[in-house]
């Protein structure tokens, strides 16, 4: 794992030259440059050499979504996103992060996480308790919109149903790791993907017993919660019976292919080779002849929304689409700028909520100028951020994961 | 002149404040006052601190803020995208640095009489998506457009690859609204494209990096955008076919709108880090761009493959459909972030010649870099003589920075017994400052201190910049 000083010739490399103002959602709405990438550098490269107390970037940093938005852009290849984790990382060992990053650091590394209830699920309960209008105070105010964000992941679209495979079993072992929202919250997601498979027949393995990914910890800089998580989620594989390893969720797809940088020895080689079995589950269908029923009398406008973890991390933004657009009864319409950031980004939408606001805005503002009826994500957070804009825009669209819509198109064949 | 003393400095944010309603836009602490000492001119480590940062959301604030500024007389260093090469936006005498990010409404679009206005912080791009989508045309297109502002581009005059056929920002500026040092709105130029009411102020400010008043408002001039266009990628062994073709493919009345010069470390360079298949062994490449009608396009294409391979071109290719334009393209603007990865800085030269005297100057560079021992891609605008070497080094040894120094001071002297100048495209500000009287004389640089004595008399304008005093 690269600590911050092993990043000081990448920071210093930063030329200046401004490209990323053009990719930054953050830049955007703030219009300071202070809270983009080369603010970022400017101040890092400052404080490596003594200008400013490193202590005091910690505010500035937290203004990132870590999007990876300006890596692709950035003339000199430098990534913000890894250089601000690394900085993250250095502020939580020193102590230096916020009273609402302590409280939930507390509560994250009470073991109440490895024993049940996943971290992820601890947010969006304690959002509805009274403590976390307290803490955010502005947010209080808004109870529609808290409410409308709560409904998104509280509604279960698809409950499972056990369905007969059309054609032969297929022989693969695939394991399916479903991330905490599946596993504690709202296993909607989690049902469709079993049921999309199982008619397809692949049976997934859903036995082992997975704890979070780790990322929330990661977002923070906590970064022994982490490695702690991975060692605990690697040691429930067994690498003899496992041909792919299959999420649904992009953040937790993208955590499996950097476990591997946070370990060493015996971990980091089995990290090595799961990496490498590690798939979406959008890449893993649309290899197969997926079984789609005719007749289907639907006639559905459906739009995506690119995840950051899944379009920028794990490369996968195609196979999406073409599930999408082979699915019966449904026309795919491409929104503006599908691949930027929806604004919720783990807990930025708690934390910086006035200008995760606005993007999330933008998002549904494009999202609502496709027509659709339907708008499609492949990450739980993601949903947070498209339903966060389209209350404020004062619309109600379901946001769904495109597997759940094939799951519910056999669903009604099959009654 | 200027006071940065901390008493005056604090009633000066006080007052600030009372304009600037969102406390947002007034950027007081230390930390953030350090991301505005610089923009995209490597001035190492030195540090120049503005002493506030002031983001207006319309015209009146900045007049506001102009007047308080005036009345302590304390600079106001106005900042669009911060993506010069010159340090034009570094307070040299700290003050006040004035950011357009939050001017950034396009106004009006007139179909009818092909113009639009636009706030000064509007960036390039955005406005060129915006009057596309009513089929019309805004050409000037520094590579950086994505992020470069309007106002940015008129104070500096930019221009890029389209700029031989269609011209730079000067071409299409029509008016401007503008705040003066004193904190008065004044209305300059008009909406028409004929205009002979006087003196032609708003030319006057198309360049002036600041220093005569802050530009609220653009009234931009539009053209029709064209049908169709083709990209050329075309090889020679010499830099001398390379030019020689250039002059031909002109004299045979054909306007191409971009003719743009890749050299071969250029290529090497870009290849080593964005591979796209660029043949690494020829001494320089031409991207050549033409547009209009559909028809014309495809018999100017072929003419212009015959041309060149009469002047000795070792290949031509000519992009079948959009995806491999887009390459051509793609490894054209990947130049410059090729030539950044090489080492940690990169340091862009702006040195316009004649065009017939461009394989002189790129010798001239070649020779330069070799006897300094200095690391060159050169590439640049073919039609108009504009060359960008581009020095990749690491600042932080300051042997070679002292070899990079005499190397551009003598490129320049190069390019002037060419009967060229210092900036085609780049500007003055603090970089080449020192270097104005090489090519004005001293009759001409008085005049200059003239206008901006009528318009700035205490230099609270950008100072330091263009002029020395
Ligand atoms: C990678 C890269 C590529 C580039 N390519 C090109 C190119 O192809 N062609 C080219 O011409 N240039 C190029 N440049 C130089 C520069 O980026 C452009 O000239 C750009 O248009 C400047 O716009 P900006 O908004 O960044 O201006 P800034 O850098 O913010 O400002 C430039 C100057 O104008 C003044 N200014 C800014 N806004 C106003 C205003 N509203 N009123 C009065 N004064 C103002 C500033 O004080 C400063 O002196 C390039 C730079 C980089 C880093
Ligand atoms: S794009 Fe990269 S090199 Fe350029 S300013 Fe941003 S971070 Fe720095
Ligand atoms: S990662 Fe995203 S939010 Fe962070 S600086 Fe880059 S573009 Fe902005």
């Amino acid at each position: 794992m690269k600590k911050l000083e092993n990043y000081s010739e990448d920071i210093y490399k930063c030329s200046k030259c401004g490209i990323c103002l053009a990719a930054c959602p953050v830049y955007e709405e703030t219009g300071n440059e202070a809270t983009l990438s080369r603010g970022f550098f400017t101040l890092l490269h400052g404080a490596l050499n003594n200008k400013i107390p490193l202590k005091k970037l910690a505010k500035y940093l937290d203004y990132c979504t870590t999007c990876k938005a300006c890596f692709d852009f950035c003339p000199s290849g430098i990534s913000a996103e890894e250089i601000i984790l690394a900085a993250r990382s250095y502020f939580y060992e020193h102590g230096d992060i916020s009273a609402i990053k302590k409280s939930i650091v507390k509560a994250f590394n009470s073991n109440m996480i490895l024993k049940g209830l996943g971290f992820s699920a601890f947010i969006y309960r304690a959002l509805q308790g009274p403590f976390w209008f307290d803490q955010l105070g502005g947010l209080s105010s808004q109870f529609n919109l808290i409410s409308n964000i709560v409904n998104s992941q509280t509604q279960e679209y698809i409950k499972y149903k056990k369905l007969s495979p059309v054609g032969d079993k297929k022989e693969i072992n695939a394991v399916y790791f479903p991330g905490c929202i599946n596993n504690y919250f709202n296993a909607s997601v989690k049902n469709a993907t079993v049921m999309v498979c199982e008619k397809n027949g692949i049976d997934l393995d859903i036995s082992p017993n997975f704890a979070c990914c780790g990322i929330p910890a990661r977002g923070i800089g906590d970064m022994q919660s982490f490695i702690s998580l991975a060692k605990h989620n690697i040691g429930q594989i067994d690498l003899e019976q496992i041909d792919y390893l299959i999420t649904d969720c992009a953040t937790c797809g993208m955590v499996w292919d950097i476990y591997p940088e946070y370990l060493e020895g015996e971990y980091k080689e089995k990290a090595l080779l799961l990496a490498q079995k590690n798939m979406n589950i959008y890449k893993f269908l649309v290899q197969f002849d997926i079984f789609l029923p005719d007749n289907v009398e639907d006639n559905k406008i459906v739009t995506y929304h690119d995840p950051c973890h899944l379009k920028r991390s794990q490369k996968v933004d195609k196979e999406p689409r073409k599930f999408l657009s082979l699915l019966p009864g449904i026309k795919f319409e491409e929104m503006k700028n599908a691949d930027r950031c929806c604004g919720a980004s783990g807990l930025y939408f708690l934390s910086k909520p006035g200008i995760s606001q606005s993007i999330s805005k933008r998002k549904a503002e494009n999202i609502l100028n496709t027509k659709a009826n339907i708008v499609t994500t492949s990450c739980p957070s993601c949903k947070i951020g498209l339903s966060q804009g389209l209350s404020l825009c004062n619309r109600k669209m379901p946001v769904y994961q495109p597997v759940e819509l094939l799951a519910n198109i056999y669903f009604n064949k099959m009654n | 002149m200027t006071i940065s003393n901390s008493i005056s400095i604090d009633k000066v944010i006080s007052e600030l404040k009372l304009v600037l309603d969102k406390k947002n836009n007034i950027l007081t602490e230390y930390e953030e006052r350090f991301c505005y000492a610089y923009d995209a001119t490597a001035i190492g480590e030195k540090l120049y601190l503005p002493d506030v940062v002031v983001l207006p959301e319309n015209t009146e604030q900045v007049a506001q803020i102009m007047k308080i500024a005036n009345k302590y007389k304390i600079p106001v260093i106005t900042r669009g995208a911060g993506t010069n090469l010159c340090g034009g936006c570094i307070p040299l005498k700290s003050g006040i640095v004035l950011h357009t990010s939050k001017l950034n409404k396009i106004i009006s679009i007139d179909k009818d009489n092909l113009t639009c206005v636009a706030e000064a912080g509007v960036v390039v791009e955005k406005l060129q998506q915006e009057v596309e989508k009513l089929g019309l045309f805004y050409p000037p297109d520094p590579s950086n457009l994505k992020v470069s502002t309007i106002g940015g581009s008129v104070a500096l005059s930019s221009s890029g690859p389209r700029c031989f056929k269609y011209g730079g920002t000067k071409d299409y500026v029509l008016g401007l609204e503008v705040v003066t040092a004193k904190g008065k709105i004044i209305n300059i130029g008009g909406n028409t494209v004929k205009n002979v009411t006087g003196y032609n102020l708003s030319q006057l400010f198309v360049g002036s990096e600041g220093t005569l008043g802050i530009v609220t408002r653009v009234t931009l001039k539009l053209i029709p955008l064209p049908e169709s266009k083709q990209v050329l990628l075309v090889f020679f062994d010499s830099i001398d076919d390379a030019a020689t073709a250039v002059t031909d493919i002109i004299s045979h009345k054909i306007t191409p709108s971009t003719l743009d010069l890749m050299d071969q470390k250029t290529m090497d360079t870009v290849e080593q880090f964005h591979p796209t298949g660029l043949p690494t062994h020829y001494d320089a490449a031409l991207v050549i761009e033409i547009d209009g009608i559909a028809d014309t396009i495809f018999v100017q294409a072929k003419q212009i493959e015959e041309i060149c391979y009469k002047n000795n071109a070792k290949d031509v290719r000519i992009a079948k459909d959009k995806k491999e334009a887009d390459e051509i393209w793609f490894a054209r603007r990947s130049a410059f972030g090729a030539v950044a990865r090489m080492k940690p800085n990169v340091i862009t030269e702006d040195a316009v010649v004649p065009r017939n005297k461009i394989p002189q100057m790129v010798k001239a560079i070649r020779k330069t870099a070799d006897k300094y021992n200095l690391n060159v891609c050169t590439m640049g605008h073919a039609g108009d003589g504009n060359l960008h070497p581009n020095f990749s080094l690491d600042l932080r040894d300051h042997e070679e920075h002292e070899r990079l120094e005499k190397a551009i001071e003598e490129l320049f002297d190069a390019a002037i017994e060419l009967g060229g100048t210092l900036s085609g495209e780049h500007g003055i500000g603090m970089s080449k400052a020192k270097f104005m009287n090489k090519v004005a004389s001293n009759e001409v640089l008085e005049y200059m201190k003239l206008i901006k004595n009528s318009f700035d008399p205490d230099d609270i304008l950008n100072p330091g910049k263009i002029l020395i005093k």
